[in-house]
C-alpha cells in the first residue's frame, strides 16, 4: 500500500494506486525536462501509459502563480504556500487519478524543490514538512546533482539572469551574478541535506544527456521489472491488496504485452523485451 | 523517514525571516512590535462585520492610525480563489491552501508592517474562520493549524456568538440563498443550498465553541442590540489600548 509523509486528505483512498510515481528532481539548469521528454517517449514505446506533470501546471493555481511573479513583489510565505496549492491540486486530480489508473507519473521536481526553495528563504523546515506531510511517498527520486561551476553556464549563457532563479527576492540589491551564486549555492546545500533524509538516488547531471537518460532508463527498469515481479508472486498467493480494482485500468503485468514495443532498433534498452511478461 | 513526526506548531509563533538567508526564525508571535491586532470572528450574519466598521469609525476619531484588512482580499491571490470557486475547482485541501495564501499575502504586504509602524489592524476574520470552516470540511486539525503558524497573534480576538437560526435569518432577509462553497455545497450534506448551509454552519459553529478556550476567544453575544454590543466592545479596546502606549495616535 502507498504511503503518505504522515497525514491524509480527506478522501484520498491510498489503496489501488497500482501506477508508479518517478521523481525527477534537481536545481535549475540540471536538464530535468531534457530527460523527461526522453524518458517518456521511451516509456510509452514500451507500452506504459505516461502522465507528466511540473511546477505551476495547475489548472487553479499556475496562473496566479505566474502573474504574481511578474510582479516581483511575492512575498516568502505567500510564494512557499501559493506554489503548495499549485502542488496539492495537481497531486489530487492529477497524479492520484493517474496512478489509480496504473499510469506512470513522471514528474518535474516535486515537494522536495518546494521545501528546498522555502527553506532556504528562511522557512522554518519542521513548517514546510508539515504542509507536505500529506504528499504520496514517491517510488523512486533522481536527483540530477550539477555543481554550481556547473550549472552557472547552463543557466545563465543559455537563458541570461532570470530574478526568481537567481533568488534576486532574497538578495537585493545584489548584481543578478552575485545573488544567483550564493542563492544556488544555498539550494545545493538544502538539496544534498534533503538527499540523505529522502533517498534520493543521485545522478551525475554534468554527464551528457544520453548518458543520464541511460543511467535513468536502467534505474527506472529494474524499478518496474522488480514490482511487476512482486505483483506477479502476490497475484499467485492471491494478496488481495495486489488485486487490481475495478478502476485500475492497466498494471504493468497486464499492460506490457497490451501494447508490445513495435520497433526493436533502440539500443537505450536493452532489457526491454524481457519486460513484458 | 517520516516527516511532520508530531511537531506542534502553535500560530502563536511566527517565523517569517526578517534578515534574507537567516532561516528558522521565529520571533513574532507575541509580538512586540509598537501596533494591535483586534480581530473579530463568527458565522456569517453574526454581525460581526457592522461591529467591527463602528470600532473602525471610533478608533478614527479618537486619533488611531487604524488600518482594516478584510479575509479573502489580497490582491495578489483574490483572483485564483475567485477563478477555483466559479469553476468549482477547490477541493477542502486546496480550498484551505488558497484562503492560507490570500492570508499569506496581507500578513506579509500589510498586517507585519503597520504593526511595526504602530497601527491599530483591524481584520474581519482571521486564522480561526480557516480553522473552523477547513476542519468542518474535513482537513486535518493540527495540519491547519500548523499551516497558519506564521500568523501574528491577535490582542483581542472578538467571537460574535449567535444561535444558527438568527444568523440565518438575518442572511435571507437580505437575499435568496447561499453561494455554492459557502454554504459548503462541495461536501454534499444537501441539495437545498439553505439546508447545506445549516449543517455546514452547525459544524462550523461547533469549531468555534472548541476554540474559545483553545485560543481564548473574547465572546460577546451577537443577540444583544447592536448599540450595547458595541460599548462592550469598545470598553475592552479602550482597556487594552491604554496600556499600549507605543500606538501612534494624532495629537
Amino acid at each position: 500500500m502507498r504511503e503518505t509523509y504522515g497525514r491524509l486528505l480527506p478522501e484520498m483512498r491510498l489503496g489501488g494506486l497500482a501506477g508508479k510515481l518517478i521523481v525527477i528532481e534537481g536545481t535549475d539548469g540540471a536538464g530535468r525536462s531534457t530527460q523527461i521528454d526522453l524518458l517518456k517517449p521511451w516509456l510509452e514505446e514500451l507500452g506504459h501509459a505516461v502522465v507528466d506533470t511540473g511546477m505551476t501546471r495547475s489548472p487553479l493555481a499556475g496562473e496566479g502563480i505566474r502573474r504574481a511573479k511578474e510582479g516581483n513583489n511575492l512575498g516568502r510565505v505567500t510564494q512557499a504556500l501559493f506554489y503548495a496549492t499549485d502542488f496539492v491540486d495537481r497531486l489530487e486530480n492529477e497524479i492520484v487519478p493517474a496512478l489509480r489508473a496504473g499510469f506512470i507519473v513522471l514528474t518535474d521536481r516535486y515537494i522536495y524543490s518546494l521545501m528546498a526553495r522555502a527553506i532556504v528563504r528562511g522557512m522554518d523546515p519542521r513548517w514546510i514538512r508539515s504542509i507536505y506531510s500529506v504528499a504520496l511517498k514517491p517510488d523512486a527520486v533522481f536527483y540530477l546533482r550539477l555543481g554550481i561551476d556547473q550549472l552557472l553556464p547552463r543557466v545563465v549563457f543559455s537563458r541570461g539572469f532570470d530574478y526568481w532563479e537567481s533568488g534576486m527576492d532574497l538578495y537585493p540589491g545584489h548584481d543578478m551574478f552575485d545573488s544567483f551564486c550564493s542563492y544556488q549555492a544555498a539550494l545545493l546545500t538544502e538539496f544534498d541535506r534533503l538527499s540523505a533524509e529522502f533517498n534520493f538516488q543521485m545522478v551525475d547531471a554534468a554527464a551528457d544527456s544520453r548518458t543520464v537518460c541511460a543511467h535513468l532508463q536502467q534505474n527506472i527498469l529494474h524499478l518496474l521489472e522488480r514490482d511487476s515481479r512482486k505483483n506477479f508472486m502476490s497475484r499467485l498467493y492471491n494478496d488481495s491488496t495486489a488485486v487490481p480494482q475495478a478502476d485500475d485500468t492497466a498494471i504493468y503485468a497486464v499492460a506490457a504485452p497490451a501494447a508490445a514495443p513495435t520497433t526493436n532498433g533502440n539500443g537505450h534498452h536493452p532489457h526491454a523485451t524481457h519486460h513484458g511478461q | 523517514m517520516e516527516i511532520a513526526s508530531g511537531v506542534r506548531i502553535g500560530p502563536f509563533e511566527v517565523f517569517a525571516p526578517l534578515q534574507p538567508a537567516v532561516s528558522m526564525v521565529r520571533h513574532y508571535g507575541e509580538h512586540h512590535f509598537p501596533g494591535r491586532l483586534i480581530v473579530v470572528e463568527g458565522i456569517d450574519g453574526s454581525g460581526k462585520s457592522t461591529q467591527l466598521s463602528l470600532l473602525h469609525k471610533w478608533l478614527e476619531s479618537k486619533g488611531y492610525g487604524v488600518v482594516f484588512s478584510e479575509w479573502n482580499s489580497s490582491p495578489l491571490v483574490k483572483d485564483t480563489t475567485k477563478h477555483g470557486k466559479k469553476k468549482k475547482l477547490l477541493t477542502p485541501a486546496t480550498f484551505s491552501l488558497i484562503h492560507s495564501t490570500d492570508f499569506a499575502d496581507r500578513t506579509e504586504r500589510s498586517i507585519l508592517p503597520l504593526l511595526k509602524a504602530g497601527a491599530v489592524v483591524l481584520c474581519d476574520r482571521y486564522i480561526y474562520t480557516a480553522f473552523a470552516r477547513d476542519v468542518a470540511r474535513g482537513m486535518d486539525r493540527a495540519w491547519v493549524r500548523e499551516l497558519y503558524a506564521f500568523a501574528v497573534k491577535p490582542a483581542i480576538a472578538f467571537y460574535f456568538r449567535v444561535p444558527l437560526e438568527t444568523a440565518i435569518h438575518r442572511l435571507l432577509d437580505g437575499r435568496d440563498g447561499f453561494k455554492f462553497y459557502e454554504a459548503g455545497m462541495d461536501l454534499n450534506l444537501a441539495d437545498d443550498s439553505v439546508e447545506s448551509f445549516r449543517l455546514f454552519q452547525g459544524r462550523i459553529l461547533s469549531e468555534y465553541e472548541k476554540m474559545i478556550p483553545e485560543f481564548g476567544l473574547t465572546v460577546v453575544d451577537a443577540t444583544l442590540p447592536i448599540e450595547i454590543q458595541q460599548m462592550q466592545v469598545r470598553q475592552i479596546v479602550k482597556a487594552h489600548l491604554d496600556k499600549a502606549k507605543e500606538l501612534r495616535v494624532q495629537a
